[in-house]
């Protein structure tokens, strides 16, 4: 069977053509649109594909197929380029069959791996056996990009030497000869080294990745090392380090992982995941001055201009992004917003007590949410609170601060806000019986009225701190009483145990809310008994205190003051044991998970718990 | 409806059929673009009320957005969205208008303006700087976001972001399109909260792109809506409705947020708006049609549900026809069926509401509302815009028929409604509680800021009075009035009294204020006496001693009057020093608490003003023995004769007279033991010119004092009695009566002394001129008394001959032969105090003759001429 030698000039001369004129696009891709580079691929693949019918019109011959091969390659590196894998995969399947056909072995199995075996096998030794397994190289690529690592281990073998072949066999060759054969061998769009080297790092990060979520980290930890010296993109490297730290951390082994990071970082200094790890390590560490910087930098890092993407892709129309789309590797390189690591750190530091800085980071913070640039990109993790959260905790900060007039204005932003949407009556039921259902007052949005009430009287508590910071304290009992009058609003349901039982015990039986709304009535109360005190109203003080007590027994801050208002009030035995009671109670360490707004405020009236003892000492003695 | 409309045929372009998606953009000045579906958009220019331009674009266009801002608009076309810059086109336009100005331009809109190269574009939306594509991919809509440059001239519109909503129902839609050819609407519209307008920059760009799509929602409406978090972040709302009749929206600067579902028509969506504006702008009603009537209004229900707070009300109804376009003008919907077009008044479903209806029936009434749309009798009407109110009420629509046909449509005017929106009770109840508090708070801070004006006003007053008393008291300094004429004077008596047995000096001061101000709190008059000389005090210690009295309210014209101790008899070194100076302190005018808290430096701080600088000297202190006295005396005080005795005893030993001045008894009784004496004298011519105008001023000016005896007697009692620098001696009791001139008298040191005055000729005997002369010869036992007296004497003689130095100035002539007597005298002195001074005597012997040489220096003095 003759072909006429002019038909295959042609068609190599085709398919070189082709190829230049990609590589060119590819070469000047840095430039133009994505859109404009995705829709000179599509143009690329269909006319490869229209080429590979053209040659496929007729039946396998060993003369041209190795051209049938290198366009069947071509043309599969364009189809997963664009993502079009079911395609890619039914030529290469196709080739293959013809490879077995062509050296005259009959394949009656539709199992790709036996077939895989079966063409390697017979093309043995002949000329086509490199273009075989530069077929098998892409198969390889697939079975990544969709995750069948299963199917790499199957093949684990062949795949490795393959790796040598094709990594040793090119180098092998002396200059003229490889000049030689690749003047007379059809071009390639992708060189197969490079893609080999390329899949091996991915392979290696993939198969890391699934290993550390199946828990196996020391295997995954000693393969994520052996990848790291493989030849590659510094990006790639640097998630081989990256992944080796956070085997380590799962091994328990912090500090090593901190390191593995820093050499991530240093290898690529815009994986900012690394950063991200660390900062997590540091948290884990309680190194908060550390954790502090880590976010620091996450954030001017993540507020960089995202990095041109040749860098990652290459020049190569196949992206490592397209190889490594596993789910457990997604999950470990995910990084969160650069707008909630903000909140994370402003967060951080007004808890640590760098409340200047802190309220810097939440005025950002919100300048960033109000401002023109920030559109709703949807981010799938957004661990940011409520905005009304944010308000009152930037309020709260420049409370601590000093700054009781700017507090005062976000609370007003909250109250104007809210005030409106508050019910008159809400019902608030225990969390396991009452889900859903009007009583709990869902609005079209499904935005919470309990919520909602309450942030409005936390707005009107942080007013009320604010006008006690000022010493204006009929404000501060305006306030007060305000929050308390939103308080009362909320009905419980179903609370036929009694309010003595300890603060912890309804914490984990309740909601969240619960705790809030007893916390808050506690802490108005309180607050408005203090401001009555310093008003000389002691009556008045004395019930609002006792009250306070009673909602919220464990507030130390309303046992004190108590005894002191006993004490003024001449009952000075009572304000003796008040005091006694109060600090016999085991102060709580669950502060931190309270909603910044709930703490205790930093300003105020204070009494020095060792005059108080001095007083009882002398009552004792009188 | 009384009166019919009017439609009035601007324009008429080839074009027919009702399968297309039309739309008209207002808003570029007197431009009108109209785009009807095919590959052309009209420009059509109401001033000349013709289409002036053509533009020709490559495919089918399905939407059209524009920024007046930049004069750019977007048009969607199947192949993507171009972008053409208006004001360019029209620029053409003008210049190719001179030759062709019967036919329109046309304007062929080349791949260059292709900006997005997405495909089947249905929607189109313009917020700000970003533009959202809206379109349907395989099984979701997507909506896009695309950055515009802020450069015109550069095309990058990158994309940013997009919105993905799985299609459901994709069977009806399928359906509604088999019915109506090609026609696969949706809407896009942009909604804002109300409050934001004014302050957020952002507006202002959102405003100028063309207001048909972008409306104004009332601030509680839009929070029950689209939830706080959009109100808070005062985020630009998209609402998209889609022809599966699904109304969603999408908070567009939210971090996180998503494509949500608002509601359903459940058939295609084919108008959006909002409507029944406020006099704030804002609309109270959002409203959606779908294509085959049924239509939705969503309002805010403030009395609502049972837990009182207010709940979006979403109001759906069926209203009759196929639905093809509308329009929202401030408070209606008009609509067209194709066949009619049709006016909804939407306020009136709000009067319902004021009616105190509640409810179902609320809701009821809108729905009744929805069911009677007055007919304005206009057909085929299948693209309406730009509402406009005139000042009648007329409303103007501008319309597309069917036909093909710009049309301007005249409503009749319409009811001017009246909208005055009451508040719930409670938000009145609590308002009301607000104003009360507020009006407590500024009630409390008036009386606070009243009291602290007042007591700034007192501050100014007491501050004004002690600089007008300081410049006063500074100007008496300057000129130097006599005492007399100073408007703050001071003036002191001495008296002697006996208190436990005890002589006591006291010196009693005058204050009379005769200067027009008051001297009130914060003045305090502060009284310090010193001894003139320490010579006799042991080594170091100052034994000044400080009285200091405030005023409480001293009145002009009053007196002031303080009496101080100066000593008790024996223990005062005279003569003394008196300086009585006025004090202000600030301190004491701002209230001591004040001070304390505040000012710690300040209480130092006080305005010392000196009133004058007086010496008590020792004829003040003189205790005067008048006959009666000198009985008395004698006769009842035995034992304090004894201990004044010993006193002077003991005050001789301290002035270190030797030890044979004194032997303990009575030195008055002996006056030959051991006596010291001094002398003055003055020319009695001088005596006598210098008091007779004293006389004459103050007793009786008859008295003569030609008589030599006379003039001692008064130079005598001038002595004793006379007022030098504002100190007097007191009365003691009776007025004294000198009989002669010689006065016998105890020292404030308790020592006797008599002083006499007595007419003397100095001068040579052989000489012819003698001078007549008055001596004033002072002899007591005790040195110290001699030397006090001496000088005291002296002190009173020089006052008296300053005041007549101008007439003493014709003295005859000058005693040379007294002059050399006493040079004589003088050189002889000299030697005497040089030579105890150079032999090596005993401290003892050179006392003895210094004051030898002080004896007869003070013995023989110069004649005061």
């Amino acid at each position: 069977m003759y072909q006429p030698p002019s038909l295959l000039e042609k068609w190599s001369q085709e398919n070189n053509e082709l190829v230049n004129k990609c590589k060119q696009q590819e070469a000047g891709g840095g430039a133009v649109s994505r859109d404009h580079r995705q829709s000179s691929l599509r143009w690329c693949s269909s006319e490869f594909h229209k080429l590979l019918r053209k040659i496929q019109g007729i039946p396998p011959h060993v003369d041209h197929s190795q051209l049938e091969l290198a366009v069947v390659y071509n043309t599969c590196v364009c189809f997963t380029a664009q993502s079009q894998f079911s395609e890619a995969e039914l030529l290469l399947k196709e080739a293959t069959e013809r490879v077995l056909q062509v050296t005259g072995n009959n394949a009656d199995t539709s199992d790709p791996l036996v077939l895989w075996r079966a063409g390697l096998k017979s093309a043995g030794n002949t000329a086509l056996h490199p273009h075989v397994l530069y077929l098998l190289c892409l198969q390889w690529a697939l079975w990544l990009a969709k995750c069948q690592l299963e199917n790499i281990g199957e093949l684990q073998e062949q795949m490795s030497s393959l790796c040598e072949i094709v990594c040793d066999g090119v180098g092998d060759c002396s200059p003229s000869e490889a000049k030689g054969r690749l003047s007379k061998s059809p071009l390639l769009v992708m060189e197969p080294k490079r893609l080999t080297e390329l899949l091996q790092i991915c392979t290696s990060i993939a198969q890391g990745a699934e290993k550390l979520n199946e828990g196996r980290s020391s295997e995954a930890l000693s393969d994520l090392q052996a990848a790291s010296a493989l030849p590659a993109t510094r990006a790639l490297v640097a998630y081989t380090h990256l992944l080796s730290g956070s085997c380590l951390a799962h091994m328990n082994r912090p500090q090593m992982a901190l390191q593995c990071y820093k050499r991530a970082l240093e290898t690529d200094s815009r994986c900012v995941c690394a950063l991200y790890r660390s900062m997590l390590i540091y948290r884990q560490l309680g190194n908060t001055q550390a954790e502090i910087q880590a976010l620091r930098l996450l954030h001017s890092t993540l507020m960089l201009p995202p990095a041109t993407e040749p860098v990652l892709g290459g020049i190569q129309p196949l992206s490592p992004s397209l190889l490594l789309s596993s789910q457990s590797l997604s999950r470990l390189l995910s990084v969160p917003s650069a707008l909630s690591v903000l909140y994370s750190l402003a967060l951080k530091c007004v808890l640590s007590g760098r409340v200047t800085e802190g309220v810097e980071h939440y005025l950002d913070l919100l300048a960033a949410l109000h401002s023109e640039d920030q559109h709703a990109v949807d981010a799938e993790v957004s661990v940011l609170p409520r905005m009304l959260e944010l308000y009152l905790e930037a309020g709260t900060a420049l409370l601590f601060t000093r700054r009781p007039a700017d507090c005062m204005a976000f609370c007003n932003e909250v109250i104007s806000t809210t005030l409106e949407l508050v019910p008159e009556k809400v019902v608030l039921e225990e969390p396991e019986e009452g889900i859903g259902g009007d009583a709990r007052g869902l609005s079209v949005e499904g935005e919470d009225k309990v919520a909602m009430l309450l942030w409005a009287a936390a707005a009107y508590l942080l007013q009320g701190h604010c006008h006690t910071h000022l010493k204006d304290w009929k404000q501060a009992v305006t306030h007060y009483t305000r929050c308390i009058n939103l308080l009362v609003k909320v009905h419980l349901k179903n609370r036929d145990f009694q309010p003595q039982i300890p603060a912890a015990d309804v914490n984990v039986k309740h909601g969240k809310d619960l705790c809030t709304l007893q916390r808050m009535k506690g802490l108005s109360l309180a607050w408005r008994g203090i401001s009555f005190t310093q008003m000389d109203q002691l009556r008045e003080a004395l019930r609002d205190l006792q009250l306070s007590l009673q909602a919220f027994p464990d507030y130390t801050g309303a046992g004190l003051w108590c005894g002191e208002v006993l004490w003024r009030l001449g009952r000075k035995h009572e304000a003796a044991a008040c005091w006694e009671k109060t600090w016999s109670l085991t102060t709580q360490t669950s502060v931190e998970k309270l909603p910044l707004y709930l703490q205790d405020p930093q300003s105020g009236p204070l009494l020095d718990s060792v005059e108080l003892r001095l007083r009882i000492q002398e009552l004792g003695l009188t | 409806m009384e009166g019919r409309c009017a439609v009035e045929t601007w324009a008429q372009f080839g074009f027919s059929g009702r399968s297309y998606k039309v739309k008209i953009l207002c808003g570029f000045g007197t431009d009108v673009l109209i785009c009807t579906g095919t590959e052309e958009i009209y420009v059509f220019s109401k001033r000349e009320r013709k289409i002036t331009t053509v533009l020709l674009l490559p495919a089918a266009v399905s939407d059209l957005v524009g920024n007046q801002d930049k004069q750019l608009i977007y048009v969607a076309c199947r192949s993507g969205v171009y972008r053409v810059n208006l004001q360019f086109l029209l620029h053409r336009d003008q210049s190719s208008q001179a030759d062709a100005s019967s036919s329109p331009a046309e304007l062929k809109i080349s791949q260059e303006c292709l900006v997005v190269g997405a495909d089947e574009v249905s929607s189109l939306l313009l917020v700000g700087s970003v533009l959202l594509t809206l379109c349907q991919r395989d099984a979701s809509w997507l909506l896009t976001l695309y950055k515009t440059p802020k450069q015109t001239a550069s095309t990058s519109h990158e994309e940013f972001g997009s919105f993905h909503l799985p299609v459901v129902s994709a069977v009806d839609c399928g359906a509604a399109e088999s019915n109506r050819g090609p026609r696969k609407g949706s809407v896009l519209i942009c909604i804002h909260s109300g409050d934001v307008e004014a302050s957020s920059p952002s507006n202002a760009s959102a405003e100028s792109t063309v207001a048909q799509d972008h409306f104004h929602l009332e601030p509680l409406l839009f929070k029950l809506l689209f939830g706080v978090e959009a109100a808070l972040a005062k985020s630009p709302v998209i609402l998209c409705g889609l022809p599966d009749g699904r109304l969603c929206f999408l908070p567009l600067r939210l971090p996180g947020s998503r494509l949500r579902v608002l509601h359903s028509l459940e058939q295609p969506v084919c108008f959006v708006g909002a409507s029944v504006v406020t006099e704030t702008g804002h609309a109270q009603c959002l409203v959606a049609a779908g294509e085959q009537g049924r239509v939705v209004l969503i309002k805010t229900d403030k009395a609502g549900s049972e837990g009182g707070s207010a709940m979006a009300a979403f109001t759906e109804g069926c209203v009759p026809g196929p639905v093809w376009c509308g329009c929202m003008d401030k408070s209606c919907f008009y609509y067209s069926t194709g066949a009619d077009l049709l006016r909804l008044d939407l306020s009136e479903g709000s009067f319902a509401r004021e009616s105190k209806e509640r409810g179902e029936e609320t809701s009821g009434m809108t729905a009744a509302a929805l069911q009677s749309p007055s007919s304005l009798n206009v057909c085929r009407v299948i693209a309406l815009a730009e509402p406009a109110c005139s000042t009648a009420g007329d409303v103007q629509l501008l319309g597309v028929s069917a036909r093909g046909q710009l049309q301007r449509i005249c409503l009749p005017a319409g009811r001017v409604d009246e909208g005055s929106s009451k508040l719930p009770s409670t938000q009145v109840s609590r308002s009301v509680r607000d104003l009360l508090s507020a009006i407590g708070d500024v009630c409390e801070r008036a009386s606070v800021l009243k009291t602290v004006i007042k007591s700034k006003n007192q501050f100014l007053r007491l501050l004004n009075h002690a600089v007008s008393v300081s410049f006063l008291l500074m100007a008496d300094t300057t000129t130097d009035l006599p005492i007399k004429e100073k408007p703050i004077r001071c003036h002191f008596e001495t008296s002697w009294s006996r208190l436990l047995q005890k002589d006591s000096l006291s010196l009693v001061c005058f204050l009379h204020n005769s200067s027009p101000f008051v001297l009130e709190r914060g003045w305090t008059l502060s009284i310090t006496v010193s001894p003139l000389s320490y010579s006799s005090s042991p080594a170091g210690e100052s034994s000044s001693t400080n009285f200091s009295f405030p005023f409480h309210d001293l009145r002009p014209g009053q007196t002031f009057e303080a009496s101080l101790p100066i000593a008790a008899a024996g223990d005062a070194s005279f003569p003394m020093t008196v300086s009585c100076s006025l004090i202000f302190s600030l301190s004491s005018l701002l209230g001591e608490e004040e001070v304390a808290a505040s000012f710690a430096g300040l209480q130092s701080s006080c305005i010392s003003l000196p009133l004058s600088t007086l010496t008590v000297d020792w004829l003040h202190a003189l205790q005067l023995n008048s006959p009666t006295a000198a009985h008395k005396m004698a006769t009842v005080q035995p034992s304090s004769a004894a201990a004044d005795s010993i006193q002077t005893f003991l005050s001789s030993r301290q002035l270190r007279c030797s030890g044979r001045t004194n032997k303990g008894g009575e030195s008055a009784a002996k006056p030959e033991s051991e006596k010291y004496s001094a002398s003055v004298w003055v020319s009695s011519e001088i005596v006598r010119d210098t008091l007779k105008p004293k006389k004459s001023s103050n007793l009786d000016a008859k008295e003569s004092i030609r008589d030599p005896e006379d003039l001692c007697l008064s130079l005598l009692e001038r002595l004793l009695s006379e007022d030098t620098e504002g100190v007097k001696m007191g009365c003691q009791g009776d007025k004294i009566a000198l009989s002669t001139s010689v006065a016998h008298a105890r020292g404030p040191n308790g020592a006797a002394m008599k002083l006499t005055v007595k007419e003397i000729n100095v001068g040579e005997e052989e000489s012819t001129d003698k001078e007549a002369t008055i001596e004033v010869q002072i002899e007591s036992s005790s040195l110290a008394a001699v030397c006090g007296l001496h000088h005291a004497v002296l002190r009173r003689i020089q006052t008296l001959l300053q005041s007549a130095t101008e007439k003493a100035a014709s003295t005859k002539n000058v005693q040379i032969l007294g002059l050399r007597r006493a040079l004589q005298r003088a050189e002889i002195q000299q030697s005497q105090i040089s030579g105890a001074f150079g032999e090596v005597v005993s401290t003892v012997q050179r006392d003895r003759l210094l004051l030898s040489v002080y004896q007869e220096l003070r013995r023989n003095p110069l004649l005061i001429v």
